[in-house]
């Protein structure tokens, strides 16, 4: 090869090559408001995305996987954490998560209340981008979509004294074991099925004509749930046998009142 | 060194080197906060540490391209520079810019977008800056009436790092094309037209060092920059993943990115070969250490390491992992710290007035090793911890949280090596700033008073 076939090679390759791409890139453009969901992307989303950029948020978490590896991936976090519970921990990520007990902590961004609803906006947006079914798995901020899995973890211990991080202790407590049965990852259906979204879940249920129950409201549906599994049993092969739940029937005396009160709060939590 | 005006290259390895060191400072601290707890969490937190350690790199680095440039294009057009006072007047202004950078991260000024921080005032003083030095340069070859290839190559991949800034620019509302043009400039930059940088600057090196015939090396640098775009340009694809694009990226980033290693190997491969045909006969041996050091380590770093989660098979398991950190440190080591070490290792003799074989100390050699053992060991670490997330958190469906306690003794030997590696820059520094001596001839008068003189 000559020096001048050489050069060629170099400008053919290099043009053609971008050739291919701008026309690509075009032809994104062209898929982007179908693939993004852009018809939600409202004023909201855009001030949430600015205040993911002012806070720098994507130097410590991924979204879409993208960002730094010091803190967990965001994508999907609308989906497996309600609007509720978001609040309260970018209020103070402390009552959530201690340094001690899980080697890393969010700092406080003293965060406003528009602030906190706009980032949730645009998190619960990018949640629905279509990502071509990745993550294959759901990626959790805590727990484990395996029951047991979490071998030599540092017991559940609540991170502070507020009922919902109380519950959150004591449903992944064995006893009373909630967690060996219920995952809370979404499509995670261990033995029982899943508790992801459960809040949502559960206000639809009680509406459904099938519903046998007395529970009037989502809290209600929960503690029956917990309290008396044959109120209202769902179909399953690992759920139910001859009309009949498999989970235990007993926990109205193995619990505290205030203990079903706590996993109650926390159950409510999952959106 | 056989023109005055190469001088100007000394101070624009002075600041390199000094925000080179202070970048080790800030990565050690991120990597002691992968350990945690964290005792500075409110002060300076993990995101600022970080983005002020990615963000000297790349400041660093393009003042140590710059520098290199102004060394190299006297003498490849055979004629001084243009205007060493607007060289200086560059290099304040880009200095300027970089360390408000770093003082705005630490009070949270913030653009807030990964290695494009740099708040919009600070990106239009960059483009200010790549405008001036692109003025400069283009004057002087166009006063000396000479280009070769490799300064065209150079050139052009400076010129064209200017041009992909653009697109930083600009805000998008929707997030993913925003990814989409974030990738244009770092992507395009580090696997497109730096790789023009590091093969032009390595090629003027092996000319140098190894004195095999230039029309055989250009004719492949030709070859390696066409590889590098066949590869680079569509291997953009492999950032496209799972983002909210259409689906025909998937098959495109695994078949071009996959070709991104063999830039790197032809470059390791001519490397071999410029030096199997002269022997290490070069006086100036810590320069071919760092340049055969650049060329083997960007092929492992860049092209296999790369290589080893490109494919989107693999990539839906790693996309978000320690696994992006242990391809990258080892890449930007490899292929762009190494190639302006040793562009410095080359020049420092003439800079500061020495022949050529009285630059050979005990400290180079070992801020060498120290700094290839030290990258080596962190590369593993970041591996081990890597791997261990992939499956723990993304296979088997263990929490993120849970995950990184498990990796605590990784992270430990991560610190460990980091810190070797850090060792080895002090002595680098260390033997630049003590041991080389200072620039002669008469280089404290011309960087103030005489410095118009020597313009035009």
């Amino acid at each position: 090869m000559t020096k001048r076939a050489a050069r060629l090679f170099f400008f053919i390759a290099t043009g053609l090559s971008a050739l291919i791409f701008t026309v690509l890139t075009i032809d994104s453009h062209r898929q982007f408001p179908r693939l993004t969901n852009a018809a939600a992307l409202d004023e909201r989303v855009v001030a949430g995305k600015d205040v993911w950029h002012r806070y720098n948020c994507v130097n410590c978490h991924t979204l879409l996987g993208e960002g730094a590896y010091y803190a967990p991936d965001l994508t999907q976090i609308t989906s497996h954490r309600g609007a509720p519970y978001l609040r309260q921990f970018l209020k103070d990520p402390s009552k959530f998560y201690s340094e001690q007990r899980d080697g890393r902590l969010m700092p406080t961004l003293n965060l406003s209340d528009r602030d906190i609803d706009d980032v949730i906006a645009f998190l619960s947006w990018i949640s629905r981008i279509d990502t071509q079914g990745w993550p294959p798995r759901p990626i959790l901020v805590r727990g484990s979509a395996v029951p047991g899995a979490v071998l030599g973890a540092p017991p559940p211990q609540p991170a502070s004294g507020d009922p919902v991080e109380l519950g959150r202790a004591a449903y992944n407590s064995t006893p009373p074991g909630c967690a060996a049965c219920h995952s809370i990852a979404p499509g995670v259906n261990i033995v029982g099925p899943t508790l992801a979204g459960i809040s949502a879940t559960a206000a639809a249920r009680i509406k459904n004509p099938d519903y046998k129950g007395k529970a009037k409201d989502a809290a209600g549906y929960i503690r029956e749930s917990i309290l008396e599994p044959n109120a209202h049993v769902l179909a399953g092969p690992t759920y139910a046998a001859g009309g009949r739940s498999l989970m235990p029937d007993d926990y109205g005396q193995t619990l505290k009142p205030e203990q079903v009160d706590q996993i109650v709060a926390y159950l409510l939590t999952l959106r | 060194m056989r023109y005055a005006s190469q001088r100007v290259a000394y101070p624009y390895f002075v600041v390199a080197l000094l925000l080179f060191g202070l970048q080790m400072v800030f990565g050690l601290l991120a990597a002691a906060k992968y350990l945690g707890p964290d005792p500075l969490i409110d002060v300076l937190p993990f995101d600022v540490t970080k983005a002020i350690h990615t963000n000297l790199l790349l400041v660093w680095l393009l003042t140590g391209f710059m520098g290199a440039t102004f060394y190299l294009v006297p003498e490849e057009s055979r004629g001084e520079l243009y205007s060493v006072r607007l060289a200086y007047i560059q290099l304040g202004l880009w200095t300027a810019m970089g360390v408000t950078a770093v003082v705005g991260y630490v009070f949270r000024w913030t653009a807030g977008n990964k290695l494009l921080e740099q708040p919009l005032p600070l990106k239009v003083v960059i483009v200010v800056v790549m405008l001036m030095f692109l003025y400069n340069i283009g004057m002087t070859i166009r006063a000396a009436g000479r280009l070769t290839t490799t300064e065209g190559v150079l050139v052009g991949g400076l010129a064209c790092s200017a041009l992909l800034y653009l697109p930083s620019l600009f805000e998008f509302d929707n997030y993913t094309v925003s990814v989409f043009y974030r990738w244009w400039t770092v992507h395009l930059w580090v696997e497109g037209v730096w790789e023009m940088i590091q093969g032009a600057l390595l090629a003027y090196l092996l000319i140098r060092l190894s004195g095999v015939d230039r029309e055989v090396l250009e004719k492949w640098l030709y070859v390696i920059v066409g590889l590098t775009f066949i590869s680079g340009i569509l291997g953009t694809a492999h950032h496209y993943y799972w983002i909210g694009v259409p689906r025909y990226w998937l098959p495109l980033g695994g078949f071009f990115s996959a070709l991104e290693p063999l830039a790197f190997l032809a470059m390791a491969m001519y490397a071999y070969y410029a030096i199997r045909r002269s022997g290490l006969a070069h006086p100036n041996r810590m320069a071919l250490h760092w340049t055969i050091g650049s060329a083997i380590f960007s092929a492992l770093g860049a092209g296999l390491l790369g290589l080893a989660h490109t494919w989107p098979a693999v990539n839906k398991w790693t996309h978000g992992t320690l696994i992006t950190p242990m391809h990258g440190h080892m890449a930007f080591f490899g292929a762009y710290v190494m190639i302006v070490l040793g562009m410095i290792t080359y020049a420092l003799p003439g800079l500061t007035g020495r022949s050529e074989d009285s630059r050979e100390t005990g400290a180079g050699f070992w801020a060498f090793w120290l700094q290839v053992s030290g990258m080596f060991g962190m590369t593993m670490a970041f591996a081990a911890a890597g791997i261990t997330q992939t499956y723990l958190e993304r296979i088997l469906g263990i929490g993120y949280l849970e995950t990184q306690l498990k990796l605590r003794v990784h992270f430990l030997m991560l610190v460990a090596t980091g810190a070797l590696f850090v060792l080895g820059v002090a002595l680098f520094l260390w033997d630049f700033f003590f041991l080389a001596g200072r620039p002669v001839p008469a280089a404290p008068r011309e960087r103030t008073a005489a410095a118009p003189s020597v313009a035009g």
